[in-house]
């Protein structure tokens, strides 16, 4: 679940100073200064000291303007913001690659490598089941307490289970835990790691991570350059999850799109409604030529997890393209040249889009709320408008677990086409288990929906919203 | 009989965004021992934003203005004052 805390607000403050700084046309003179300016000397400091603080916010900024957090030469750690926004101005889209989320080496608190502690609940007992039974002589016994020694501990977690005080705990590396794929590790300095080939682009480990170390290298940047550009035509593609994402009704919401300087709105889920019906159409022909399964196609990340974890069934997965894909295509008929922004809850899209010839960008509700505190743009204050293009019920409904599975089965149904399908919702270790053998354990046909985030997008990794108050907002849209 | 606290909580974009999405479940978190004293009203922004140095969340709580307000910090001060 998605809580709002500290390292998210923080984010947020950076955002907002890094959009203010654009709007004004004062991102050279004044972007170096963002750091000083939220840990003003004699500040209290969250870290070890203010100017801890200041290279961790430097940072953001870097990767709020599109860079990866590291810094590979003596000479980059030097570099000053204003040189990096010149790159980005000058590089572009070039600067963009596979590695969506970047962690930053100063904010990673480098957890300790042990899931095992001993805590002072220990009482140096007699029997010392743990030292008698750790398989690989990790315990010690000083100072009347068991201690257990980090470079020897492999966490298998025997020694939790024997201790009669329930003394030794289990404490999880946050972003380790949190990853379904296994893609995080630490380096030989212990600092945390994404394997770019593994990674799925969840956006897990950085919700996970009570550093706020994990950033989605942002698109902002390039965004706002676009909205500006009075010459340029933008448009906001917005996801169903955006309901309640803003405390407001939908047409606020696309008022204040427009007042940010985006010259149309469209709703994705238009597209949805033909991935609807399209995919529908896919699962009954494959019903014809004798298959049983098809999963959903329309979450990112679960894509990605079958191409790089699962290949296995990757011919399960239905070939219809994502809502996101088909709003794009309308829309690059309707208005060519323009460009096209995805809006949403989801770190995984920004690859999709990257891969795709109808998106350019991707913004989350996150980095849109940002904005629009910068822009001056109360949402609750704008008026009602119609969007664009609009979408059905259906297409709306996508945006929470089962949405996807209750259009296909229903609309395969009423063609006299009935099919099971309990969605997958939610990827976790054990959900990951369990696709790897879906093919082996259904004997019906089976559409099954499979969403990457629990809930559904409403629970995305970019949203603003807690998803409760949310779901209250969609359920007005869904009537 | 009219409550005894009348809670607004910002619903202004800034406020919302950095923080005040959670003061929208305030209503229905409210414990047993406050609930019959607190009335919970929307609001439009408090304007508090604007000032310098600003600390949103805002929530107001009868004439007191809470800066970087959050749920618990809501509930332990009416707890503190009634």
């Amino acid at each position: 679940m998605n809580y709002i805390n500290n390292a998210a607000i923080i984010k947020r403050q950076v955002m907002v100073r890094l959009a203010k700084l654009i709007f004004d046309d004062t991102l050279k003179d004044n972007i170096d200064l963002i750091p000083v300016l939220m840990t003003p000397k004699n500040s209290e400091s969250v870290r070890c000291c203010i100017h801890h603080d200041r290279a961790v916010l430097k940072s953001r900024v870097k990767v709020l303007l599109g860079f990866t957090a590291a810094s590979d030469t003596q000479a980059d750690e030097v570099k000053l913001l204003k040189e990096y926004a010149g790159d980005a101005e000058q590089q572009g889209e070039d600067r963009f690659d596979d590695r969506i989320l970047t962690v930053i080496d100063d904010a990673c608190s480098a957890c300790i490598r042990a899931k095992y502690q001993v805590t002072n609940a220990c009482r140096g007992c007699v029997a010392r089941p743990c030292i008698m039974n750790c398989p690989k002589k990790a315990i010690r016994f000083e100072r009347g307490h068991a201690i257990i020694d980090e470079n020897l501990c492999v966490s298998c977690g025997i020694c939790e289970k024997v201790c009669p005080y329930h003394a030794i705990v289990y404490q999880p590396i946050p972003c380790e835990e949190a990853c379904p794929v296994n893609a995080i590790s630490k380096d030989e300095f212990g600092k945390e790691k994404i394997d770019p080939q593994k990674c799925v682009y969840c956006g897990k480990c950085m919700l996970a991570c009570p550093f706020g170390a994990i950033m989605e290298r942002s698109e902002m940047f390039d965004i706002l350059r676009d909205i500006k550009n009075r010459d340029k035509m933008t448009v906001a593609m917005v996801a169903p999850s955006i309901a309640g994402q803003f405390n407001t009704d939908f047409g606020k919401i696309v008022s204040a799109l427009k007042k940010l300087g985006f010259d149309k709105v469209v709703e994705v889920a238009y597209g949805a409604d033909i991935t609807a019906q399209k995919e529908t159409e896919e699962f009954i022909e494959r019903l014809g030529h004798k298959q049983t399964l098809m999963t959903s196609s329309c979450c990112p990340a679960y894509v990605q997890i079958i191409k790089k974890h699962i290949p296995s069934m990757r011919s399960y997965v239905s070939d219809t393209y994502s809502p996101m894909i088909y709003t794009g295509e309308w829309v690059s008929n309707q208005w060519p040249g323009a460009a096209r922004v995805f809006i949403g809850p989801c770190v995984a899209k920004r690859f999709e889009a990257r891969e795709s010839a109808y998106v350019d960008n991707v913004m989350t509700y996150e980095e849109l709320g940002s904005i629009l505190i910068a822009a001056g743009v109360d949402v609750v204050e704008c008026d009602d408008q119609e969007p664009d293009k609009s979408a059905s019920i259906i297409g709306r409904g996508f945006a929470v677990s089962g949405g996807v599975s209750n259009a296909v089965l229903a609309s395969a149904a009423s063609r006299g086409v009935n099919a099971v399908g309990k969605p997958i919702n939610g990827i976790n270790n054990k959900t990951v288990s369990l696709l790897k053998v879906l093919d082996k354990t259904i004997k019906e046909p089976a559409f099954i929906e499979v969403m990457t985030c629990e809930g559904g997008c409403l629970n995305g990794p970019g949203v603003t919203s807690s998803p409760v108050v949310a779901k209250k907002f969609l359920d007005k849209m869904l009537k | 009989m009219s409550k005894k606290f009348k809670v607004s909580i910002c619903s202004g974009t800034t406020c919302y965004v950095l923080g005040g999405a959670q003061m929208m479940l305030l209503e229905d978190c409210l414990p047993v021992d406050i609930k019959d004293d607190v009335e919970v009203v929307g609001s439009s922004c408090l304007q508090k934003c604007h000032e310098p140095n600003a600390k949103p969340p805002f929530v107001q709580i009868n004439d007191y203005v809470m800066e970087s307000a959050s749920l618990t910090k809501v509930i332990d001060y009416i707890r503190e004052h009634r």
